[in-house]
Formats: structure tokens, C-alpha cells, sequence
């Protein structure tokens, strides 16, 4: 899995830059805080000089709220040996022995037993405490979308969009839950987030071929205008065009992903005869 | 209504499947490369998902890529597969309904399979299938008389030796294809390994 600093292209400082930004700013976006500070302290710091330890309180704090118990544990060590008498150190233990792995162990059991409502009901208790743990308003969304309750799965994904713009994963199942949900508007969105998926990674096929679906399905519809149908069937035809080079560059190597280029070409071509 | 027969290669990929993937529910279709009448005989399946199954693109889209690989190798998708989440409830869910119905659609005879977690252990005897067919416009049990799984002990003794060997990682479902897309969801070398360890005598299992 690539780095923060291979993925966005930036070097250790404008990283450690970052994370201060957040701490004045106040950011509550924990998982961006886990992702950019657990690379930089595993990676850099010994080039953090003393920015290291207000680095470790803020990446043990955003830590818990993710549910990184690890990573909030590795933190706190740090900062135990380095400040042992401090108030302040104390007070961070505390905050970690607060955090409810009780709930979560509750909330576990309820989903293995398969009482989806009642682990739906504990979730959303256990989130009204935490409301920055990314990991547990993800659950919610799988929860509800196994429960075909996809407006309420909207909603958590739309909360998970917010504190993690970057994440093209949840744009890209935002976008898949819209086109479940159907019409002609919640189609509109899918497509408008699947493109934003393919924004944000290039390279998210679900994201590529949804965007296809979306844009032709679109594109037939009797209710859109000559411009809207216009607009989506190119679209759509970007896509297919995407979707035809990934596959040719899979396909050269092994003989057997010819079995799905030739699939997804004619079924490209099939779609469009349909589409038409 | 007919007979089902349950390959050796499909019972293998579908148990991997739900081994590969223990606390998910999968989901995957049954394919046939006999002819239309008479006995339905399932001598494939494709695995599709491992996660949203009930989310509508993706699902969509690997019911089109799976037909049209059917249609270039004289394949027909005779039925669908689940295994769900939670191990005690092996109940189809509307999901599963829906794609089913959409399924006998284009072949009168299709079946529905639902893999019963809870008889999944290693000590198992019967296979842990629940199979249901269409009748009356809803998805009922079938006669288990008619569901026939010939060899079935050596069927149970490869799967239980590819899960040993770890050879479920071998195993391509479309949503990890969807992943990295050099990986074959066709799984070619998976179908030759279950061939190899088919005994020869035994001929077109």
C-alpha cells in the first residue's frame, strides 16, 4: 500500500507542516491526523526535533478516536518516557483507559449472532459518544446497506466524506449506494461521485466502470434533455474508452485476463447498443 | 422439477470462497457447459463478492461480464450461490431473491444455494448445502433427493486438502478482479489444480 508521501507527493516537512496546521485549526479529521502522523513518526522523527512530542499527543488523541488502540498506546509510551512525572501525560492515559472497547466488544457479538437491529441501535449510541470514530460510522454504513436501509447508509457515508475528502473509497461507495437507490436524480449523484472517486484515484475501477453505468444509464433515460443525454452518453464514452486501455494494459502478460478484456469489450459494446 | 448435480470443481471454488472470506457474506454464480435440458448439471461457479452484496452496480456489472464469457464458452449461468455473515442463519436474504429471480429469468430450471456456515466444520459429514428452486413464482426448498453430488466424499477430502495447503489465496472473486484487474476471476489455475487432485479413474468430475 503506497505511502501518504508517495501518494500525494509531498516530503516529511510539509507533512509535519500539516499536522500543525490541524492542531491550530482545531481540525477534527482524526483519520487524516492517524494516516499523515503515524507515517511521520514511524519515518521521521528523529527530524522533528521537540515538535516530536505535541506531535505524539496529537496523533494519540486522533489515534483513540479512530479506534487505533495501538497506535494511541505506542504514543503514550513515548511521551511517559520522556515527560514520567507530567500532569499532562497523565491526563492522556486517562483518556485512552475512557475509551469504550466494552461497547465495541458488545457491538461485535450483536453482528456475529447477526441481530443487525440491535447492533444498528448500539452503533448509534456508541456514536453519539464518539463521533470521530471513522472505523464505527463505516460499520453503520455496511450495517445499513445490508439491512437495505440506503438512505441511512448515505447519510454515514456522507459524514465519513466529510472528515476524509481524500478518501476515494467512501466517495466511490456513496456513489455505488445512490445508484442502488435508483432515479433519475440519485443516478445524477452516483455519476458525480463516481467521477469524483476517479479524481481522487485514477485507477479505482469500480469507481471507472460505475461512472460508465451511471452516464448510460443516464443517457437512456426518456426524461433528460437533448444536452443532459448529450453530455452523459460522452461521458460515458470516456469511460468505456478508460476502461478498454486498463484492461489492455492488464491483458498484456497474462493469457488468461484476455478472457476478461474480451468480456468487458463486448460487453461495453453490448450496453451500448442498448443505450442508443 | 429436475435434478441438480453439483460438480466437483463448483462445490470446491464456492467452499474456498466462503473460506477465504470467514466473516463476510459471498456470494457467487452456477454455471453449466451441458446442454438445457434434463438434469441441471452446475460444473462451475464464478465467485463475485465478498462485500455490499446487496449494492446494485457492481453486481449488475458482474452479471454482464460472467454472461457474455458464458455465451464465448458455451457456458450458461444456471444459478446463484450465497453464503451469509452471520454462520446460524442460512436463510436467502432479498438480495439473493432478487438476483435468483433475475437469474430464472433466462433458465427455467435455476436454482438458488445457500452454503450453511453452521455445517461447515471439519467434521461434517453431508455436504452443507441448502438448495432451493422456483415454483409458483417463489424460491422453495427442494426435494434433497433430487441434488446430487457423485464422489461426493472425494469431492469433500480436496477441499478439505486445498483449505489445508491454503490454496483458497489462490482464489480470484470479481470484487478482488475489481482490485487489481490482471487477476482472473475465470480462475483458470485454481480449476487446474482441482483437476489434479480429481483422481483420473473417476473422469469427467
Amino acid at each position: 500500500m503506497a505511502t501518504i508521501s508517495e501518494m500525494y507527493d509531498v516530503g516529511w516537512e510539509e507533512m509535519r507542516d500539516k499536522l500543525r496546521k490541524w492542531r491550530e485549526d482545531n481540525c477534527r479529521n482524526s483519520e487524516q491526523i492517524v494516516d499523515v502522523g503515524e507515517e511521520l513518526i514511524s519515518e521521521h522523527a528523529s527530524k522533528l526535533g521537540d515538535d516530536v512530542w505535541i506531535i505524539y499527543e496529537q496523533v494519540m488523541i486522533a489515534a483513540l478516536d479512530c479506534s487505533r488502540d495501538d497506535l494511541a498506546l505506542t504514543c503514550l509510551q513515548e511521551l511517559r518516557k520522556q515527560f514520567p512525572d507530567s500532569h499532562r501525560v497523565k491526563r492522556l492515559s486517562g483518556m485512552r483507559l475512557e475509551t469504550n472497547t466494552q461497547e465495541k466488544r458488545k457491538i461485535s457479538i450483536l453482528k456475529a449472532q447477526g441481530k443487525n437491529a440491535e447492533a444498528i441501535r448500539e452503533l448509534n449510541e456508541y456514536l453519539e459518544q464518539f463521533v470521530g470514530d471513522q472505523e464505527a460510522w463505516h460499520e453503520l454504513s455496511e450495517l445499513y446497506i445490508n439491512e437495505h436501509d440506503y438512505g441511512k447508509a448515505a447519510f454515514c457515508l456522507e459524514e465519513l466524506m466529510m472528515t476524509n475528502p481524500h478518501n476515494h473509497l467512501y466517495c466511490e461507495q456513496y456513489a455505488e449506494v445512490k445508484y442502488t437507490q435508483g432515479g433519475l436524480e440519485n443516478l445524477e449523484l452516483s455519476r458525480k461521485y463516481f467521477a469524483q472517486a476517479l479524481r481522487l484515484n485514477n485507477r479505482n475501477m469500480r469507481a471507472l466502470f460505475g461512472l460508465y453505468m451511471s452516464a448510460s444509464h443516464i443517457a437512456a433515460s426518456p426524461k433528460v434533455s437533448a444536452k443532459v443525454k448529450k453530455d452523459n452518453m460522452k461521458y460515458a464514452s470516456w469511460a468505456a474508452t478508460q476502461i478498454n486501455r486498463a484492461y489492455k494494459l492488464a491483458g498484456r502478460g497474462t493469457k488468461e485476463s484476455k478472457c476478461s478484456m474480451k468480456a468487458v469489450e463486448e460487453m461495453l459494446e453490448s450496453m451500448q447498443i442498448t443505450m442508443s | 422439477m429436475g435434478e441438480v448435480e453439483l460438480s466437483c470443481r463448483a462445490y470446491v471454488k464456492m467452499y474456498l470462497h466462503a473460506c477465504l472470506f470467514p466473516r463476510c457474506g459471498i456470494n457467487g454464480l452456477l454455471l453449466s457447459s451441458g446442454s438445457a435440458g434434463g438434469a441441471v448439471c452446475v460444473t462451475d461457479c464464478v465467485p463475485l463478492l465478498h462485500s455490499h452484496l446487496p449494492l446494485a452496480p457492481i453486481s449488475q456489472l458482474a452479471l454482464t461480464q460472467v454472461d457474455v464469457w458464458c455465451s464465448q464458452t458455451q457456458q450458461r449461468i444456471v444459478g446463484y450461490y450465497q453464503a451469509n455473515a452471520c454462520v446460524s442463519d442460512s436463510s436467502p436474504t432479498p438480495c439473493a431473491l432478487k438476483i435468483a429471480d433475475k437469474i430464472s429469468e433466462q433458465f427455467d430450471n435455476a436454482v438458488l444455494l445457500m452454503l450453511d456456515g453452521g455445517k461447515m466444520t471439519a467434521d461434517y459429514r453431508l455436504p452443507p448445502i441448502v438448495v432451493y428452486e422456483r415454483r409458483d413464482s417463489r424460491w422453495l426448498l427442494k426435494d434433497k433427493h433430487t441434488i446430487m453430488l457423485r464422489h461426493w466424499e472425494e469431492t469433500q477430502a480436496i477441499a478439505g486438502q486445498m483449505l489445508e495447503s491454503g490454496d483458497q489465496a489462490l482464489l480470484v472473486d470479481f470484487d478482488s478482479h475489481l482490485d487489481d484487474i490482471t487477476k482472473d476471476w475465470t480462475n483458470q489455475k485454481l480449476n487446474s489444480k482441482i483437476a489434479e487432485l480429481a483422481s483420473p479413474a473417476n473422469g469427467n468430475i
